[in-house]
């Protein structure tokens, strides 16, 4: 049995299903039970299936774990083991917790690999359409040997591309009341991994407390006690861990206000042409800005502007993958190549004036480059033997060579073809020549529809598929080579009887005039 | 393409051009005509400033000794770079279609570091620098007092014309201007002793000069040299300056007395309300000075700074600000008030008097521009209503027109959003601004509109404080966090810098496609100076009417004034600037025509007539009765409809004869009227 060749990572004991007793194994791929006294599972489930885990309440009698998966089914197991069940359940729930979201990122990825490959690639859609849509092969068939090729090609890409974060993400964790006045903060994953990325501080603090100063659970505890989570924290206590990541926070915000926006035109300081003098004008009097004269309630309303600012930052960072305090210098605007940019203002200011449809649309619009190192590009790279170069002197001389040499050319008219061979050669090219047969088929290339054309192509390609299949399967040394030898012959005969025959019956009803058809089971014939 | 306006030959850098922009060349040329003042209104996107440069330097080319000189006056320094820009692409048309080199010289000043420019301005064609290099009489004194007559002075973003003119004339004074003066006029004191001993002659060679009289500045005046000053009343310039304060100790001693009067009066618990001539009165009942020494101050002053050859003179800002106020205290007897405030309104626990001298009439700063240059055009997006830029100002333009962007799609959707789901009204209003149900509708409508439009949304609130107000209790009632499923959240605070910040990456979000929304406030720096071109701003939400601060006293006196001046109500005054505030924030979203937004104007008092009739016209006509009073669902419905439409791909062709013509569709007849008939219709 497959079974007897897994890894097996955890085994539970006494556990019930369905008011059941039986035995709880997780292993490398899936998580299993199975009724006591009997050699066999009737719950099994591929990790890669289970959409999350949930435990029952801290106090409840019955302790319990659900498995809910993709298709909204989902699983209840008891812990019945009195004096360990807590343990037993936390053991599989920790267990879980590590194993779950390496498969539900690869389940994922693969999802998303196959629907991009299928929006990229018509072709392959049409494959797709005929073949797996049609029913003629399975969908997993289709995708067995496609996917490990492409993977390779696209895995660069796809590393480097991060799901972001959505912007309301602690909004999701909705608290609810836990019937005595006390609140529970549902956190998953995904929140944690969100927080973590939102806010680095948080991430640091968790580390430098969890495990050995405080459990997980304490943690979080305390990050939802803190002024902290609450934004319109303006006291933060000093026996608040949090409160020094109100004080990072409130640093890099600074450091990011300090360095300045990039885009000169979105820059409120230097917007105005700062003409009065102190003391004149007559809006001195609008409200200053200190906080000696500020009230509590302005306080905190202004610190919530605030959060939201920083809030909104460091999710936008998060999502592009780069820190919010950090310049980029990728924009062409290196320090080093500034001299050789045109400013970035003057670009700007240019794009505001530009009004497009007031020109003449000019044929191609062309692309900018995107350089990283701007002066690499204008200077070239460095030659480390500058002696090696052709000197402008060298090409000069060259070039005067070559005309010289031109202008000198004699051509030698006793080595060319002799006569014969030459109206041979111009026969086999003229029409109805050898070497110009090609011609016939274009005459069929105008005579059927391009839709019948466009047809025939996909028979072809699918065809093709179909074969590629075929032949991938020799030679025929294992069992399942065997069997899948066979299951392909099938699936190409059953592709021969809905496919092509209705297409040959139609083209030799339409075009029986013709010489097509004698072509088509010529394609057809394998 | 090469122009023909009324005989006059226009280069245009463009291949298309828009039919306003004909239009707008047509009108500015008849006003340089009649050597006359205009207003024009264009939205912008339009391309009114290259349309403003393009007209005005064929016209030099054409006349050279009826214009020889333009002077481009813009508000922000990004603009007036935007000036230069377009300015340098013109004259790189002008010398790829005539083949000449480009005998033209321009000039921009942005910042006042580069002032030395002195004797450039003068050869300079085109001059482009800020506002207050023309209406603040200590600048204007320095770089522009010796334009020629014969220039063109174009004010664009002219719609807060008169509040910069009234910021360049008023004063304020506090303990610690006070504390300043004092310790300027102690160093004076000190170098006049210093001097005394070492070069007494110097001191001498000025009081004779003093005896004489402002002659020299008379004659400059008289001969029409200069630009005059308001700050310099033309009476002094005839008569020598006083003997109270001829001698350097003199002055320094009246400047003392002066300063120990207004120590006296900042000693106050209540509030004091007073005009120039009360004020003239108390102080020579107190202290004995006389109006006439007041009035040479400013002149006094810096005759005095120029003997001692004081180099920074930066130091003495505060004893000029101090002569400044005594000059101009004892010239105006109309048009300023006098008020001074023990305390802040926030806070009346602590003491913080201020005097505050401020102008009420705009024109005052205004006039010597008006009076002294042949043709000054005041132009902007949002000018309506056109007729009180002449009042308020007091000129008389021969040209006053507004022009509307000649649309192929619809591409401004102003919706009027008067109510909730609830029925509840939704309003600014004071009464009910706290009111729990206004809020949370207002709540909802952002919260609805995030979901629906794409990329950016920008909403305005009426005041800063307001803003920070609901942005709490939409926190605490949780819909901030639904906002946030849909988009990031930014907001304006009052730190210039934290907002730039927030800008950028305001910016950025919607350009990574994830959509942001930005909170800000009119009349605040965003609403004046950032544009939210394309997905930077699909829909603008006008949360209330912006009104000013009504509870002012200097606002009030203001008010009173104009009412007593100018024949214009309080309520229309305020109206009309609440409105010229409204309109300039929603059109932060649109810039041009390829360019589509939503606005939306979230206050039921803007479906009445007095409210939508004091709308630029390009916004008004299209502000139609289905799009009044709506509901927030109403509101999203149409809303959806629009931006599906605006979704659609929009090519040059669409435009082409409609709203974009080329130059042989310009030529035509036909074109020619309809265009003519488009322009009148204002």
């Amino acid at each position: 049995m497959a079974a007897l060749s897994e890894e097996v990572l955890l085994v539970v004991k006494r556990v019930r299903q369905r008011k059941q007793d039986g035995t709880l194994y997780l292993m490398a791929e899936r998580i299993a039970w199975g009724p006591e006294g009997k050699d066999r599972f009737t719950v099994s489930h591929l990790y890669a299936d289970i959409r999350c885990q949930k435990i029952s309440p801290d106090g409840k009698a019955k302790i319990q774990l659900q498995l809910v998966l993709h298709t909204g089914e989902s699983t209840n197991l008891h812990f019945s083991n009195e004096s360990t069940a807590l343990k037993d359940r936390d053991a599989a729930k920790d267990l879980l917790q590590q194993l779950l979201p390496k498969f539900k990122k690869r389940a994922n990825k693969e999802l998303e690999e196959k629907n991009r490959m299928l929006q990229e690639d018509p072709v392959l859609f049409q494959l797709y359409k005929d073949l797996v849509v049609c029913q003629v092969i399975s969908a997993e068939e289709f995708w067995a040997n496609r996917l490990s090729i492409n993977n390779v090609d696209h895995s660069l890409s796809n590393n480097k591309q991060e799901v972001g974060i959505s912007a309301a993400f602690l909004a999701d964790i909705r608290p609810q009341t836990d019937g005595c006045n006390g609140l529970r903060y549902n956190l998953t994953s995904d929140i944690i991994e969100s927080i973590f990325r939102t806010y680095p501080a948080v991430k640091q603090k968790y580390g430098e407390n969890v495990p050995h100063n405080m459990t997980e659970k304490e943690f979080w505890t305390r990050f939802f006690q803190s002024h902290y989570f609450h934004r319109d924290r303006i006291n933060t206590g000093l026996q608040d861990i949090f409160s020094e990541c109100a004080k990072q926070d409130e640093k890099g915000l600074k450091s990011m206000v300090f360095q300045g926006v990039k885009n000169p035109m979105v820059d409120l300081l230097s917007l105005e042409d700062k003409s009065l003098d102190e003391g004149y004008g007559s809006n001195s009097t609008a409200p200053s800005t200190s906080n000696t004269n500020k009230t509590v309630k302005e306080n905190s309303n202004s610190a919530i502007i605030k959060r939201f600012n920083h809030h909104s930052t460091m999710v936008l960072a998060a999502g592009s993958g780069k820190k919010a305090c950090e310049t980029s210098s990728t924009d062409g605007n290196s320090r080093d190549s500034d001299f050789f940019q045109p400013p970035i203002k003057k670009v700007k200011i240019q794009d505001v004036i530009e009004y497009e449809d007031l020109h003449r649309e000019n044929g191609k619009k062309t692309v900018a480059l995107n350089l990283k190192k701007s002066d690499r590009y204008s200077h070239g790279p460095v030659p480390l033997l500058p002696q090696q170069y052709t000197t402008s002197q060298d090409i000069v001389n060259s070039v005067n060579c070559i005309k010289q040499e031109i202008a000198s050319y004699k051509p030698c008219l006793t080595q060319v073809m002799s006569s014969s061979t030459a109206s041979c050669a111009i026969a086999a090219l003229s029409p109805g020549g050898v070497l110009m047969q090609a011609l016939a088929q274009q005459a069929i290339n105008q005579m059927v529809p391009n839709d019948v054309q466009g047809e025939l192509k996909h028979l072809y390609t699918a065809a093709g598929e179909l074969l590629r299949h075929f032949w991938s399967c020799f030679p025929v040394n294992t069992l399942f080579l065997e069997e899948k030898v066979v299951k392909m012959r099938s699936n190409l005969e059953r592709f021969q009887m809905t496919k092509l025959r209705p297409f040959q019956e139609k083209v030799q009803r339409q075009y029986l005039s013709t010489n097509v058809i004698g072509r088509g089971p010529v394609w057809v014939r394998w | 393409m090469k122009l023909n306006i009324e005989g006059l030959l226009v280069y245009f850098p463009y291949d298309y051009i828009y039919p306003e922009q004909y239009s707008y060349m047509l009108e500015l040329k008849r006003t340089l005509d009649a050597k006359g003042h205009g207003v024009l209104e264009m939205p912008s996107g339009t391309g009114k400033t290259i349309s403003l440069l393009s007209l005005i330097v064929a016209y030099q080319r054409e006349y050279p000794l009826e214009v020889t000189k333009l002077i481009y006056c813009s508000r922000t320094v990004p603009e007036i770079e935007k000036v230069v820009e377009e300015l340098r692409k013109l004259m790189e048309f002008y010398s790829k279609e005539t083949g000449e080199k480009n005998n033209i010289l321009a000039l921009a000043l942005s910042s006042r570091k580069n002032l030395c420019v002195h004797p450039e301005i003068l050869h300079a064609n085109i001059i482009v620098y800020s506002y207050h290099y023309l209406l603040d009489p200590k600048i204007a004194d320095l770089v522009s007092k010796e334009l020629s007559k014969k220039s063109v002075v174009v004010f664009d973003e002219a719609h807060n014309i008169d509040n910069v003119c009234i910021d360049s004339m008023s004063v304020n004074i506090t303990r610690r201007t006070l504390d300043r003066s004092q310790a300027n006029v102690e160093t004076l004191q000190n170098t006049i002793l210093k001097i005394k001993e070492t070069d007494a002659a110097k001191l001498k060679e000025e009081y004779r000069r003093l005896v004489e009289g402002l002659k020299e500045a008379n004659v400059a005046r008289e001969t029409d040299i200069y630009m005059s000053n308001p700050v310099l009343p033309d009476e002094i310039l005839q008569e020598a300056v006083p003997g109270s304060i001829r001698t350097a100790e003199h002055f320094v001693g009246f400047m003392k007395r002066f300063l120990e009067y207004l120590k006296a009066r900042l000693r106050i618990h209540h509030v004091v309300q007073e005009s120039a001539p009360q004020f003239l009165k108390d102080i020579f009942e107190k202290v004995c000075i006389d109006r006439k020494p007041l009035r040479f101050c400013a002149e006094r002053l810096r005759s005095l700074l120029r003997t001692l050859e004081i180099a920074d003179i930066a130091d003495f800002s505060a004893i000029t600000l101090i002569s400044n106020f005594a000059t101009l205290v004892s010239t105006y007897s109309k048009g300023f008030t006098i008020i001074i405030e023990p305390f802040e309104d926030r806070t009346p626990t602590i003491a913080n008097p201020v005097l505050h001298f401020s102008c009420m009439d705009p024109s005052i700063a205004i006039k010597p521009v008006f009076e002294r240059f042949q043709s000054v055009i005041i132009t902007s997006g949002t000018l309506s209503p056109l007729d009180i830029y002449p009042r308020i100002l007091d000129f008389r333009p021969v040209t006053v027109a507004s022009f509307t962007m000649t649309l192929a799609r619809t591409c401004l959707c102003p919706l009027v959003v008067g109510r909730g789901n609830d029925q509840v009204a939704m309003t600014s209003k004071f009464e009910t601004r706290e009111d729990f149900a206004v809020i949370r509708n207002y709540g909802n409508l952002l919260l609805e509109m995030s979901a629906i439009v794409p990329d950016g949304i920008v909403a305005f609130f009426t005041s800063y404080t307001y803003m920070e107000n609901i942005v709490a209790s939409w926190y605490e009632q949780g819909i901030l966090e639904n906002v946030q499923r849909n988009k990031l959240i930014f907001i304006e605070t009052p730190d210039a810098a934290e907002t730039s910040m927030a800008l950028e990456k305001y910016q950025e979000a919607c350009e990574n496609g994830r959509g942001a929304i930005l909170l800000s406030v009119a009349r605040g720096k965003v609403s004046e100076g950032i544009d939210f071109v394309h997905h930077f701003g699909r829909a603008v939400i006008m949360f209330g009417v912006p009104y000013v601060y009504t509870q002012s006293r200097i606002l009030k006196a203001r008010l009173e004034y104009l009412r007593d001046q100018f024949q214009i109500r309080e309520n229309d005054f305020l109206t009309f600037d609440a409105m010229r505030h409204a309109a300039q924030c929603v059109g932060r979203a649109i810039r041009g025509k390829t360019d589509y937004g939503l606005m939306i104007f979230a206050d039921k008092r803007y479906a009445r007539a007095d409210k939508r009739g004091k709308l630029p016209r390009w916004i008004q006509e299209h502000l139609t009765d289905g799009s009044l009073n709506l509901t927030i669902d109403e509101t999203v419905q149409l809303s959806k409809h629009f931006l599906r439409q605006m979704a659609q791909p929009f090519r040059q062709e669409d435009q082409l004869g409609l709203s974009l013509l080329t130059l042989e569709q310009l030529q035509s007849e036909d074109m020619l009227q309809k265009i003519a008939q488009i322009a009148h219709q204002a």
